[in-house]
């Protein structure tokens, strides 16, 4: 009771200074500080239409790449968490879906992952990017472990295709100091003309990879605990 | 003494912070992990929410320049982009507590925080 | 192409680069994937290796940005001096952590993949500018620490990391959403331009925006009482693990604070509260703990949190050009000793301190754990002394008496159980044994290399200070000496004697005046006594002869010190290398850690003092004592009750009699000769310095004079009631001292000379009793007198030391001793003390009940049968026996020549009162022929002498056996209590008695208990469950958040 009294407390404490910030917000009425100069700058000098993408991948480009970073390691550390013992490594027999689960995957599979390639690929564009069609690729994975949880997805293709898309994603970004102005730098390649599929630089590039990274990241986590 | 008014971008500010105090409630009194762990989830989607409502611009539209766009004001794309980043790593955080919460349950046979106290002093 | 490849932006791309192609490779080699592990790390350290180089050699920083976009627009590092020191300590310490876990690392390329972007997150918290990218960094530091801590997946460790889990997460989200607040209010998140538009955060919501940021990086810094977590994490994570969590991700924290701190000018009194809190708290708590690895974990936290204070002060008081030297240190000391402790703790089994005892195995282990041990403790040669004395010293400077006082109760605090530790590591015995055959040198190598480092640190700080250059000579030639310890025992006796000897040829002729006197005394009293440490032979003392070469060479230097920082230098070399001795002896691990806890209050009194005169001067000098004497009293009095400490004045003797007691027999004759003149040594520098003011001071000199007569009076009345020797002689050097005292508080010529008369006096008759009781001792292995007996026949050179030693002491003619007690009533009676020299007469006479007690009980009376054939002591203690005996002769024939010196170096100070005619010293009260006086004695005595001797060579002597008329009518139990020396003076006991009762003792040892106490209830906040942790997280920002609020 004393423990839960103190908690109590505690809360009130944070609770004034959570009340002290809301009590002094007010909406904002126009853009500020960089905000500013991205809305105005960032289409022609980076060429994306989508000016979150455009932030995320270049102007931030090494956050998102730590990003990626904390998911890899989140990743390998459930891995290294949750390894089995050598001995003890007898395989769960679940019972199959019904039979209208198992169809629906045959036909919904294919959609839900051309969906997330799509909004992987069109990330400059349109609202999405890679984390997001990454995040419905993995979905369609579970489903997949969902629907037939007595297979598994290949260890080994999930942990190539995050290696080398990860490994990938950096070597672009080093392509960035070799070539133009910085470490992930997307203006290696031409702008190209704006609005276009191929057009601000690396970020669909970028994306693509991050969405592969993302997908089979998300893919072999859900793996793991399906483990 | 003091009136919210009522723009989009406070009430969602509030109900963020009302999220975060929930949250922590819940890692404070819940003694099982898994629950902790919604907590967390819960705290981390409130300032999510914040940040989304830090860069709100009144009648703002997305950042994304568009035939449709044209001329509107956009909101600040900043928090967006970082609201992005910051939902991946609660997500992989979330997973590390998960894995945690599995190796637990599998050495003590017991879920409760509790049981994690062999140290003290 | 050289600076493109060796670019620091490098480090994050390698490590991400091979983290993210690590599972391929290891799936198809394994081996190879540790070599990319280790190559990566390497690189780590050449990058930032070169940089630390060429940029001390005043390359400006690198800047790098990111995406080819200037900042505030994109993200850029930096990569300064600061930045390069601390990641070339962290990629360093990573390389030696990944070869000392390696065998656990290479099993899964998941824990390779974790350690490399662990170390990469840290090297990205220093270099980012931007307050997001610093969260980012922050997230992948922590998530690979969550996952690293529990890598073992034991119960203990799991439930540790869930611990930090929740703590980790609940200060991420803070810091992101204050970056975020932040952001609201500014439009920016990069840190310079936040500094530069820092006008922007106005008002609560700045406030609390700031104070979530700022609460997020305090609480990573584990900060009292939020702390709980870590200490869980440090106890249970495998200590490869805790190394680097301790001391890189620590480091990358505290980097962030001295990043940000330029935002949090307001901030700056509660930082560093909760820093000094923490430190103080930790360190109470410490005393309770019994688990080293829990116990490196509070030394930690402690040592964050004086960091943090530091940092915090510092730039409040716009001091910032010191926080190199002083963070700096305090960051460096921290980082080698907590890594090398933490591998140490990895190699031990047990957790308990005394299972460090398996250290013994291998000598080279157990003096890197003291070396370890002693840089924490803040003690020189190594970076935390200098950082704590500049950091004292400028603290001074801007009147923050408080700051300081906790500054330093938190490092005595920390000297106890640090060194308590290593007093079990050397006493006790391990069931257990020290294994370190299976993985080579790899996991104790680093260990060595760092205290290496340690001492390189240690000497490149020095330079930063104005001292001279054998200010670290004790220290240099010690280590030599240790090199040559495994030797032979005579190449190290004749080696230390050589290295003296050249020593006192080269510094005695450079002093003058009383520092010229106390070198003739100390330097060749030494040599006696290290000709006498021979007599040891066979006995293998490790570590004997080198510490005894840096313990006088440091009384040299002590003696040849300038400046109040060289004194003070001198001063703590002398008490590490003194305790180190005496701990040495059988059973001296309490006793000798008593000793060092007390002097090293004393020595934090004589700092303390120190930083009151450099604040009232500016100057360093030790002149500058006597200018700032003219403001206030209170550097006088503290300077004094420093000295008086280590002299083992009344109230703080409690050290004395024990340690005296428990070190080697040879070595207490150090102690109680020489070493005890330091604080003689002390009172006349402060004395001499001081010389203008001490007429205005006459309330102070009349308490210590007093102060004196009393230690004269009881030292004499315990050492009567003792019953081990060396108590006895324990408590009869606190009473000479007593006097030495008083004469010094008389503060005129003739007292001064009296003073350093007695000193000589009790310099000559305390080696040589000491020496010759070391040599009873030595034969008949009792250090209890109703044991002994008749030893006249069996030790008769003995006998004579003692008995010459005792006329000295009691002061009756024809001695030395004579001249001293004629000197000490003519400068009482100078100065109209009647009342002191009624008191001191007194004193005198009993004193001759204990030295009655001495001789009578050891060497007349009846010979113990078990002691028929006891041999004389061997040549090696007679020699220096015979010389004292010999100095003292002839002061006693010729006291001029003795006199007349002593008098020319107090005459500058003390106009001189004396006369001399010849032999003749006249003063204003009478006059002294010591060559008469000798003579005649020598006539009076020495024809009865001859007489009776003659007579008693023709009488029959009738012997009897031992218990046939001793006791009659009841049969003793044992011996012991019914031997008539047993209790000698018992009848005494109802009249003074009382004074003998242990109430010093009492109160010392109440002091520690409520230490104890505060430990414990401090300690109550570590429940060990995780939710209250995570509250008392909470509560910590929340209180901290209002007192910024209502400040």
């Amino acid at each position: 009771m004393l423990k839960r009294l103190f908690m109590l407390i505690a809360l009130v404490l944070i609770a004034i200074l959570f009340f002290d910030v809301a009590s002094n917000f007010t909406e904002r009425s126009e853009l500020s500080g960089i905000s500013q100069y991205y809305v105005e700058q960032g289409a022609e000098e980076l060429g994306a239409a989508n000016l979150v993408t455009s932030v995320v991948v270049t102007y931030r480009g090494l956050d998102t790449l730590g990003e990626v970073t904390v998911l890899f390691i989140s990743a390998a550390g459930a891995s290294l968490l949750l390894r089995r013992r050598r001995n003890t490594n007898k395989k769960l027999v679940v019972e199959e879906s019904s039979e209208i689960v198992q169809t629906t995957l045959s036909i919904m599979f294919p959609i839900i992952m051309l969906f997330g390639v799509y909004i992987f690929i069109n990330g400059h564009l349109t609202p999405g990017g890679g984390f997001q069609g990454g995040a419905v690729v993995a979905s369609a994975l579970l489903f997949f472990m969902l629907a037939r949880p007595n297979d598994s997805i290949s260890h080994k293709l999930l942990m190539k295709i995050e290696s080398l898309s990860g490994f990938t994603y950096v070597v672009l970004g080093v392509l960035g100091v070799i070539l133009a102005g910085g470490f992930l730098d997307n203006r290696v390649l031409g702008l190209g003309e704006f609005g276009s599929l191929f057009s601000a630089g690396l970020i669909p590039l970028i994306y693509i990879l991050v969405g592969l990274k993302v997908g089979s990241e998300l893919g072999s986590l859900l793996q793991k605990f399906r483990e | 003494m003091f009136e919210f008014n009522l723009p989009l971008a406070n009430i969602v500010l509030v109900t963020g912070f009302l999220l975060i105090l929930s949250g922590l409630w819940a890692m404070f009194i819940h003694k099982n992990i898994i629950r902790m762990i919604i907590g967390f989830s819960l705290m981390d989607t409130g300032i999510h929410m914040i940040m989304v409502a830090l860069g709100y611009i009144t009648g703002g539209t997305a950042p994304i320049f568009d035939d449709a766009v044209d001329g509107m004001q956009m909101v600040d794309p900043v928090p967006s982009a970082l609201v992005l980043t910051a939902i991946v790593i609660g997500l992989g955080v979330t997973a590390v507590m998960l894995s945690y919460a599995v190796k637990i349950h599998q050495a003590k046979n017991s879920l409760s925080i509790d049981d994690c106290a062999e140290q003290k002093w | 192409m050289v600076t493109e490849l060796l670019s620091p932006l490098n480090i994050i791309i390698i490590a991400l680069g091979a983290g993210f192609l690590l599972p391929l490779i290891h799936a198809r080699s394994p081996r190879f994937a540790g070599q990319v592990m280790f190559a990566s790390l390497l690189y780590f350290v050449i990058i930032s290796a070169y940089h630390f180089y060429t940029l001390i050699g005043g390359a400006p920083a690198v800047e790098i940005i990111t995406a080819g976009i200037q900042p505030p627009f994109a993200i850029n590092l930096r990569f300064g001096l600061a930045e390069a020191f601390v990641l070339l300590a962290v990629n360093t310490a990573a390389l030696f952590g990944a070869r000392y876990m390696f065998d656990e690392l290479r099993e899964h390329a998941s824990a390779m993949i974790l350690f490399i972007v662990w170390i990469m997150g840290i090297n990205g918290m220093v270099m980012t500018r931007d307050l997001f990218n610093l969260f980012i960094f922050v997230e992948i530091t922590a998530v690979s620490s969550f996952v690293l801590v529990a890598m073992r997946a034991n119960s203990i460790a799991l439930s540790a990391g869930f611990k930090y889990v929740i703590a980790g997460t609940m200060a991420s989200g803070f810091l992101l959403l204050g970056t975020m607040l932040l952001y609201y209010q500014t439009g920016t998140l990069n840190i310079d331009d936040l500094i530069i538009h820092q006008e922007m955060i106005t008002g609560p919501f700045g406030t609390a925006a700031l104070m979530l940021v700022l609460g997020a990086i305090l609480v990573e810094l584990k900060p009292f009482p939020a702390n709980g977590w870590g200490l869980d994490v440090y106890q249970a994570a495998p200590a490869g693990i805790a190394a680097l969590l301790s001391v890189g991700v620590s480091a990358a924290y505290l980097f962030a604070l001295y990043k940000i701190l330029p935002l949090l000018t307001s901030f700056l009194p509660v930082i560093a509260a909760t820093g000094l809190l923490t430190f103080v708290a930790s360190n109470f708590i410490g005393l309770r703990q019994s688990d080293p690895r829990r116990l490196l974990g509070y030394s930690s936290v402690g040592q964050l949190g004086l960091m943090v204070t530091a940092l915090a002060l510092l730039t409040k008081f716009s001091l910032t050009e010191y926080i190199p030297l002083v963070v700096g240190g305090l960051f460096i000391s921290h980082f080698l000793a907590k890594a090398g402790l933490f591998w140490l703790a990895g190699i031990i089994k047990g957790s308990e301190l005394g299972d460090w005892s398996q250290l013994r195995s291998k000598p080279v282990l157990i003096i890197a754990f003291l070396f370890l041990i002693t840089a924490l403790a803040g003690l020189p040669p190594f970076p935390t002394f200098w950082a704590k004395w500049q950091l004292v010293m400028s603290l001074m400077e801007y009147q923050q008496h408080g700051w300081v006082f906790f500054i330093l109760l938190g490092s005595l605090l920390e000297v106890v159980y640090l060194f308590r530790w290593f007093g079990k590591a050397v006493s006790s015995q391990s069931d257990k044994a020290l294994d370190i055959s299976s993985s080579g040198n790899r996991q104790w190598l680093p260990v060595v290399l760092f205290v290496g480092l340690l001492l390189a640190c240690g000497q490149v700080m020095a330079s930063s200070f104005d001292l001279p250059v054998m200010a670290l000579l004790p220290v240099y030639a010690g280590l030599l000496l240790m090199l040559i310890d495994g030797l032979g025992e005579r190449l190290k006796q004749i080696a230390s004697l050589l290295v003296i000897i050249a020593y006192s040829v080269y510094l005695i002729p450079s002093l003058d005046g009383l520092n010229w006197i106390f070198g003739l005394m100390l330097l060749p009293g030494s040599i006696l006594i290290l000709i006498a440490s021979t007599y040891q032979q066979g006995t293998a003392r490790p570590g004997f002869y080198p510490l005894f070469v840096m313990l006088v060479l440091s009384l040299g230097t002590l003696l040849a010190a300038e400046t109040m920082l060289g004194f003070f230098l001198a001063w703590e070399l002398m008490t590490v290398s003194s305790y180190l001795l005496v701990s040495l002896g059988k059973k001296a691990t309490r006793p000798s850690l008593v000793y060092l806890v007390f002097s090293i209050a004393g020595a934090f009194l004589i700092l303390f003092a120190f930083a009151l005169i450099y604040a009232q001067t500016g100057s360093m000098q030790l002149s500058a004592i006597g200018q700032a004497g003219i403001v206030s009293n209170w550097p006088f009095i503290l300077l004094l009750s420093g000295f008086f400490i280590k002299m083992g004045g009344l109230g703080v003797h409690v050290w004395l009699p024990d340690a005296y007691a428990e070190c080697d027999d040879d070595f207490t004759a150090m102690m109680s000769s020489v070493v005890s003149k330091a604080g003689v040594f002390g009172l006349f520098v402060v004395g001499t310095q001081m010389t203008a003011q001490l007429n205005d001071m006459d309330t102070i000199l009349t308490v210590v004079g007093w102060v004196g007569l009393i230690m004269a009076l009881a030292g004499a009345i315990m050492a009567a009631m003792s019953e081990d020797i060396k108590h006895l002689l324990a408590y009869s050097s606190i009473g000479q001292l007593g006097y030495i005292v008083t004469t010094f508080a008389i503060a005129n010529h003739t007292g001064w000379v009296a003073a350093m008369y007695l000193a000589v006096n009790h310099l000559l008759y305390k080696g040589l009793i000491f020496l010759a009781i070391a040599g009873v001792l030595y034969r008949v292995k009792t250090r209890y007198m109703y044991q002994m007996g008749g030893l006249i026949k069996n030790m008769p050179i003995s006998f004579i030391s003692v008995l010459i030693g005792i006329i000295t002491i009691s002061g009756v003619p024809p001695l030395l001793g004579f001249g001293g007690k004629w000197l000490l009533y003519n400068a009482l009676l100078e100065r109209g003390w009647y009342l002191q020299a009624g008191l001191a007469f007194f004193a005198s006479a009993v004193a001759f009940l204990y030295l009655f007690k001495l001789i009578h009980t050891i060497f007349l009376g009846q010979r113990k049968s078990e002691h028929e054939h006891v041999k004389e002591a061997p040549l090696a203690l007679l020699i220096p026996q015979i010389t004292f005996m010999v100095l003292i002769m002839a002061f006693s024939m010729f006291p001029n020549i003795l006199i007349q010196p002593l008098s020319d170096a107090v005459a500058p100070f003390m106009a001189s009162t004396f006369t001399w005619e010849g032999y003749l010293l006249i003063t204003e009260n009478g006059y002294w022929n010591g060559f008469l006086v000798m003579n005649i004695v020598g006539v009076l005595f020495m024809a009865p002498a001859i007489l009776l001797w003659l007579v008693s060579k023709k009488m029959k002597v009738q012997k009897v056996k031992q218990f046939n008329i001793v006791f009659a009518a009841e049969r003793p139990f044992t011996p012991a209590t019914t031997h008539y020396a047993y209790n000698f003076y018992a009848f005494y006991d109802k009249a003074i008695g009382f004074l003998t009762r242990p109430d010093a003792t009492r109160f010392w040892n109440g002091v520690s208990e409520w230490g104890h106490t505060v430990g414990a209830s401090l300690r109550r906040f570590y429940t060990g469950n995780g939710q209250t942790y995570a509250g008392l997280i909470l509560f910590y920002i929340g209180v901290m958040y209002l007192a910024v609020r209502t400040l």
